[in-house]
């Protein structure tokens, strides 16, 4: 079945979809959920006492969306430390402000971007993004492999009261500067098969 | 460690250099070991630091799985010369380690720190740090701090050892006056130096010869006044010699200094003068006149033997004078002198005021000079008691045999006392008219170990010498108590003086007559010439016993100068007519006389008069017909140890 799965997105992205690098996602997909309890206000974000991790796709990008549930809920069965969570998939057409969140995660998008970005920053939502260049935007993290993985922050997005992360996290990631984005990426291509063995 | 040393100064120093020495290795030694472990502590803060720094990073890492970041900080940080070795444990897995060459090839000394990795969030632990980290840096430090300290040390030590050489030159005028003292004597004055230093040697130097000059000054005092208080010791040693060898009031010798000279003469004859009643001039003219009368004899005296040879004249005490032939006269020559003496003393006369008053002498004598005052003492007592005024030694009644004697009687004594051998003899005293039994006089009676009876006549005397007669007087009272408590008819006891002025047996009598409730049958005969002699405490006596309900006798009256106004005074219910006016009585016209005056004087005075010594039947008739009330005597019956009443 997971082969199949794998064959049919394949054949998808083929021929419509942007192509995701699987180790990028799978990677974005284990470490974007725990950043979520590095939020020192996280009690605040809760829906219904869970953590709503909402991803926000293109249609076209659904059945990656579907994949990174499916890789999710696998990973952490739903339970993230003490909290229980759900991801929502969300099509970027139907975000609003009034869209259950805990945190977003962004998938390859051509607009909507500002608005996530926007209604993210004056709810307090965490929110991810798959393309670093999207924190030029407004969005929070982005994960880069190159010689090791590297978390990117935009800076500017932490100006806000609804959010504060611990100290740690703030030492160990790297703060983006918007003109700095398209260089991290160009590297990150590099890094790929030394990483690859890492989600084995 | 003892310093055996006697200079001051070297002692000063050697203290100094000890306290030094001490204070260097104990400063060393703490210092060493506090700041040792201060750089320890601080290379351990350092290496603390780091964990604290790296840690937190790590866990972020750590609980996001990016161990390769993990792998990126370790190592960075073995990058650090001080840190050795690094190991990442998550949970009890190791997931990281790095190690630096020095580590591994064990070149570099280390010391391991660790930390616990907690969750970000959480705060619980996920892992554990550990930390090799370098004592190079510590090594370093202490190597540093231990060069400075021994050359700080070094120099300390020099400084003191400096000090100590300062302060010996500083103490040694010390040595200097010290060594100059020790030869010093009042007589031999010596020159201090260093009083001229304006310091505190200065100081004792001039204070030192101040002192000198005080001292010689004073010895020069001291050695006059010694000298004049030798001279009055002197001086006061020859007049107590005198006042120990010489009477204070007449002048002559005394009995030290008879004794004295009777040890410095192998023979000699002594005579002991004792002036007869000389109480009585003191008595009657008063003190001083005695002595005045004492001073006026010595002097006649010392004329007296003026001319005669080698006899030394001795003042004894009070009356009594001795003359010491240190050259033996024959012994005829020296009995004449005696008796010469006696008469020439005789006709010696003292005035007082307008009185005359002559003197006589008792003079004992010995030929012997061994124990002479002793036996010259003998002599002159044995003449007073035989009332002859000249008894020489060798003529006394053997007067050990008599001292042996009276140690046997109160041997004899104390046996009977302990053995309850002192009887009770009651001899009765009839009524001239009815010839019945009305009295018993209670006497004395020892029985000895033959259970003979003896008479008091043989133990009242040593008794009384002995102090066994207060004993005697208990025995005799109780035992007649005890015998008259249930007989219907009166007792009399004889009573001394002695017995009527000790408190002790007068509170013994009143228990004792209280006890057997003989208060209205017991009589006390008192002697009628000890009665006057003690006029005062007898009549308290006879108030006393009359009180309780007793009655009073006086015995043996008309012995003495019967005073007839002094029976008036005492209240007396009886009067016992003495033996030796009633023995003669049937024969003596003289005696008669003399007890029907009496009889008469006690008629009036309603006193009842009792004849004793009734020794026949013209005794007694004589006594019924002048009247007497009562009769005791051998003719009527003897003392027996049972009355028997008719």
């Amino acid at each position: 079945m997971k082969k199949i799965l794998f064959l049919y997105l394949t054949l998808v992205n083929l021929v419509f979809a942007y192509t995701y690098d699987d180790i990028v996602l799978k990677a974005q997909a284990s470490i974007f959920p725990k950043i979520i309890l590095l939020d020192k206000k996280i009690e605040n974000k809760l829906i219904d006492n869970k953590i709503v991790y909402t991803i926000i796709y293109d249609k076209t990008d659904h059945l990656t969306a579907l994949s990174i549930e499916s890789f999710i809920n696998k990973n952490f069965k739903g339970k993230l430390d003490k909290y229980e969570y759900k991801v929502n998939l969300v099509d970027f057409r139907d975000f609003s402000a009034d869209t259950e969140a805990s945190a977003v995660y962004v998938l390859n998008l051509n607009e909507q971007i500002d608005k996530i970005a926007k209604i993210s920053k004056q709810k307090g939502i965490i929110s991810f993004s798959y393309d670093i260049n999207n924190l030029r935007k407004g969005l929070m993290f982005s994960l880069v492999i190159e010689k090791s993985t590297v978390l990117y922050l935009e800076k500017e997005t932490l100006f806000t009261e609804k959010i504060d992360f611990v100290d740690a996290l703030l030492q160990m990631v790297q703060f983006i500067e918007k003109d700095l984005v398209n260089r991290k990426l160009h590297n990150s291509i590099e890094s790929k098969t030394f990483y690859a063995s890492l989600f084995d | 460690m003892k310093i055996r040393t006697k200079s001051l100064s070297r002692k000063i120093v050697l203290l100094i250099a000890v306290a030094t020495l001490a204070t260097i290795l104990i400063i060393f030694s703490v210092f060493e070991r506090i700041n040792k472990e201060a750089f320890h502590n601080v290379e351990k803060e350092k290496a603390h630091l780091v964990l604290s720094t790296i840690e937190p990073l790590i866990a972020v890492n750590m609980y996001l799985s990016l161990n390769n970041r993990i792998d990126q900080l370790t190592k960075q940080l073995i990058t650090n010369p001080d840190i050795l070795a690094i190991k990442v444990l998550q949970g009890d897995s190791l997931i990281n380690q790095r190690k630096s060459k020095e580590y591994e090839n064990e070149i570099m000394d280390s010391f391991e720190v660790k930390s616990d990795i907690f969750h970000p969030s959480s705060k619980k632990q996920i892992g554990t740090l550990i930390l090799s980290y370098s004592n190079k840096k510590y090594n370093e430090l202490v190597d540093r701090y231990t060069s400075l300290l021994l050359k700080v040390l070094f120099l300390f030590a020099i400084f003191f050892l400096i000090f100590s050489l300062y302060v010996k030159k500083l103490l040694s005028p010390l040595r200097a006056i010290a060594s100059l003292l020790k030869g010093y004597s009042p007589e031999k004055n010596i020159s201090i130096p260093f009083d001229n230093q304006n310091n505190e040697i200065g100081f004792i130097s001039s204070a030192l010869n101040n002192m000198q000059r005080r001292i010689t000054e004073y010895s020069e005092q001291q050695k006059n006044i010694n000298k004049i208080l030798e001279e009055k010791v002197d001086e006061k040693t020859k007049e107590l010699r005198n006042q120990l060898y010489t009477n204070s009031l007449t002048g002559l010798p005394n009995r030290r200094s008879l004794l004295d000279n009777i040890s410095k003469h192998d023979d000699g004859a002594l005579l002991i003068v004792n002036i007869d009643d000389f109480k009585e001039i003191n008595d009657f003219f008063g003190q001083a006149v005695g002595d005045s009368v004492l001073i006026a004899f010595s002097r006649k005296l010392s004329d007296l033997i003026s001319n005669v040879s080698e006899v030394n004249l001795v003042h004894l005490f009070g009356d009594e004078f001795a003359l010491f032939f240190p050259k033996k006269p024959s012994r005829d020559e020296f009995i004449r002198f005696g008796k010469q003496l006696i008469v020439d003393i005789e006709k010696m006369t003292f005035y007082h005021e307008e009185n005359e008053l002559t003197i006589r002498v008792t003079i004992g004598g010995t030929y012997q000079s061994q124990e002479a005052i002793e036996k010259a003492d003998i002599a002159l007592k044995s003449a007073k008691k035989q009332k002859k005024e000249f008894l020489l030694y060798y003529e006394t009644f053997n007067v050990e045999e008599q001292y042996k004697n009276n140690m046997e009687w109160t041997r004899k004594l104390n046996w009977a006392i302990d053995n309850d051998r002192i009887s009770t003899f009651f001899q009765p005293i009839y009524d001239n008219k009815t010839n019945k039994i009305v009295s018993a006089e209670c006497l004395i009676r020892l029985i000895d170990k033959e259970d003979k009876v003896i008479s008091p006549y043989f133990f009242l005397g040593i008794a009384k010498k002995s102090k066994l007669y207060s004993k005697l007087t208990k025995i005799m009272i109780e035992k007649s108590c005890q015998y008259f408590e249930h007989l219907d008819c009166d007792f009399s006891i004889n009573l001394s003086v002695e017995d009527v002025l000790d408190e002790k047996i007068v509170e013994f009598i009143t228990q004792c007559i209280k006890k057997y409730n003989v208060t209205n049958k017991i009589v006390f005969e008192l002697l009628e010439t000890e009665g006057i002699e003690n006029y005062e405490e007898v009549s308290t006596f006879i108030h006393e016993m009359k009180s309780l309900g007793c009655r009073i006798a006086i015995d043996d009256f008309g012995s003495g100068y019967s005073n007839f106004e002094y029976l008036l005074q005492l209240n007396i219910d009886y009067i016992k007519i003495d033996g030796s006016l009633i023995k003669n009585l049937d024969r003596d016209k003289n005696t008669q006389i003399v007890v029907e005056t009496i009889v008469n004087f006690a008629k009036k005075l309603n006193i009842t008069v009792i004849a004793e010594f009734v020794h026949n039947e013209g005794v007694l008739e004589k006594v019924k017909e002048l009247n007497i009330d009562r009769s005791q005597g051998f003719h009527l019956a003897e003392p027996k140890g049972s009355i028997t009443l008719e």
